[in-house]
């Protein structure tokens, strides 16, 4: 490969640019009229009737900083004085002193993008001449240790496979948002580490996620990690619960989420690793483990992701996100500390009075009938239910009220000992009745397939609400 | 319990036999050393005088705990 000239011209194109095409007469002008230099960086042989140089790494173009070709530069004494790009007729001559440069040529034709910052190669070059800008310490594994089997040996897996977070998938990955890779967004329980825009980066390609995702990751991040959530108690408790996260606004479409069929389980990219990378940064950053702080007895499968995207658009009622103040047409997330899945299997009732009475005798029974208040609750209203309440008017507004109200049970019969039960509860007044749900604790949303009268309950934590945790809703940025 | 005896406020955790790895690796990875008392597990199925019981026999240990804390708190 020739050096750059100390002084003379450098001009930088590729084949696949018809403005580069274009200029060949011209580039052949200007290399029988003084020194020129051309780099091509796609095909060795283009252009065939200028002599040429094939960037064939790409090197020295990056090197240039080259985003569109052509570019057309001057360089004087080893240094750079001037430079165009695409084909600007009156710039070109006016650089080279040329006064007839390209007279049968078009006065302006835009250039094209330069291959040398095409997503999946600038991030190499940026890896290759040690440009990443990355803080993360980097480690090195060795020539016979696999990539895949090292990241389970140091620790960095919930158990299944994580991909490799090279600096170059780190990088691609953090093109998928406009932040600062080293802006703080909080500290995460429970060793309290400090985690970075791109410590989310590294562990959203863990996860397996799309750049694209990035932004729904952070916000569910910053999310979890806001006072109300208690990620630290969420963590730490011996019950089943993890953040759930429930995904709304027009960001569902873009990323491809899923909210139709076995909207709550595997299959679906954006939402399975967007769950998954959550809890990645919770083990990977925070530090937070099974069987070390993370007490949980049983746990729950949704603990390696758990991610729900809401069917608005099949929906007769307002959003999720638009109850909880989120403006119309932005995306937000909701995490919720919960768990599981309790079916609500209910093929008979035709009458929003006996849905929601069956919606309320399931939830009565969430954690213990007789344990009172219970936990919060997230209501996953299936399609063939939502129609009953559609077809009768009820607004979402009526349908809380309702169950509320029908899950409530005499505080007599929930005492410990009644039902031979010791379980129970010694609050509320004898002959009062007692709520099974806090104010505020219930969330209703719609999503699932077209077929099927199985609607769901994802509990909550005992300690829900000030008292623990309580449900945070974040708009999520760029 | 780190930032309240940053305070100068003495401080002793009380938990149950089952955290006393959950308190050793929390306390290895903010690099503290809490002063901890661990009763018997479990404690959520007691009744009232039995957790009075308990809370009798382990004051003595919990105090002692509190004088030396604060002792080193006051150096």
């Amino acid at each position: 490969m020739t050096q750059l000239p100390d002084t003379g011209w450098v001009a930088v194109v590729k084949r696949d640019c018809p403005t580069c095409e274009l200029t060949e007469p011209v580039l052949a002008a200007l290399a029988s009229a003084g020194e020129l230099t051309v780099y091509t960086q796609d095909d060795p042989a283009f252009p065939e009737s200028v002599p040429h140089e094939y960037d064939g790494t790409l090197d020295v173009s990056h090197g240039l900083r080259i985003e569109i070709v052509p570019t057309l530069l001057r360089r004087e004494n080893g240094r750079e004085v001037a430079r165009t790009y695409g084909w600007d007729k009156a710039e070109w001559r006016k650089l080279t002193g040329l006064a007839t440069l390209g007279n049968d040529l078009p006065d302006l034709r835009p250039g094209c993008g330069a291959k040398n910052i095409e997503p999946g190669i600038i991030e190499d070059l940026l890896v290759r001449h040690g440009e990443t800008g990355l803080a993360s310490r980097k480690i090195e594994l060795g020539s016979a240790e696999d990539e895949i089997e090292a990241m389970f040996d140091r620790g960095w897996s919930d158990g299944l496979p994580v991909v490799p977070p090279t600096e170059a998938r780190v990088l691609r990955m953090l093109s998928g948002t406009s932040r600062d890779p080293k802006e703080v967004i909080g500290k995460v329980p429970p060793d309290l580490g400090d985690c970075t825009v791109e410590k989310v980066a590294i562990n959203a390609v863990m996860a397996g996620c799309k750049p694209e995702y990035l932004p729904v990751v952070l916000a569910a991040v910053e999310a979890v990690l806001e006072e109300p959530f208690a990620m630290h108690g969420v963590l730490a408790t011996t019950m089943y619960v993890g953040p759930v996260v429930i995904v709304n606004g027009p960001v569902r479409r873009h990323i491809g989420m899923n909210s139709k069929g076995n909207a709550l389980g595997q299959g679906f990219r954006a939402n399975n690793t967007i769950g998954r990378a959550l809890q990645l940064v919770i083990r990977n950053v925070g530090g937070g483990r099974p069987q070390e702080v993370d007490r949980a007895a049983l746990g729950n499968p949704g603990k390696l992701t758990y991610c729900i995207a809401e069917d608005e658009e099949g929906s007769c009622w307002e959003s999720l996100a638009a109850e909880r103040g989120v403006p119309e047409g932005k995306s937000a997330v909701t995490v919720f500390a919960g768990y599981g899945l309790q079916g609500i299997v209910d093929q008979k009732s035709r009458t929003p009075e006996s849905l929601a009475q069956s919606f309320a005798e399931c939830i009565k029974a969430v954690q213990h009938p007789k344990l009172y208040p219970g936990a919060d609750v997230l209501l996953v209203v299936c399609p063939e239910h939502e129609r009953t309440f559609r077809t009768a008017g009820w607004s979402k507004q009526r349908l809380y009220e309702e169950i509320y109200k029908r899950s409530q049970r005499p505080v007599d019969e929930v005492r410990p000992g009644t039902m031979g039960i010791a379980e129970g509860t010694s609050a509320f007044a004898d002959g009062t009745m007692a709520p099974k749900i806090r104010d505020g604790g219930l969330m209703i949303v719609r999503a699932g397939g077209g077929a099927g009268m199985f609607s769901g309950i994802i509990a909550g934590w005992s300690a829900s609400g000030e008292k623990g945790s309580a449900p945070v809703t974040r708009v999520i940025g760029s | 319990m780190a930032d309240l005896e940053s305070r100068g406020i003495p401080v002793v955790g009380i938990a149950t036999t089952e955290f006393i790895q959950a308190m050793e690796v929390q306390a290895r990875a903010l690099g503290t050393d809490p002063a901890y008392v661990f009763v018997p597990h479990p404690i959520q199925d007691r009744t009232n005088a039995e957790l009075h019981a308990l809370a009798d026999e382990y004051l003595d240990r919990m105090l002692k705990e509190l004088v030396s804390v604060s002792a080193v708190a006051a150096e």
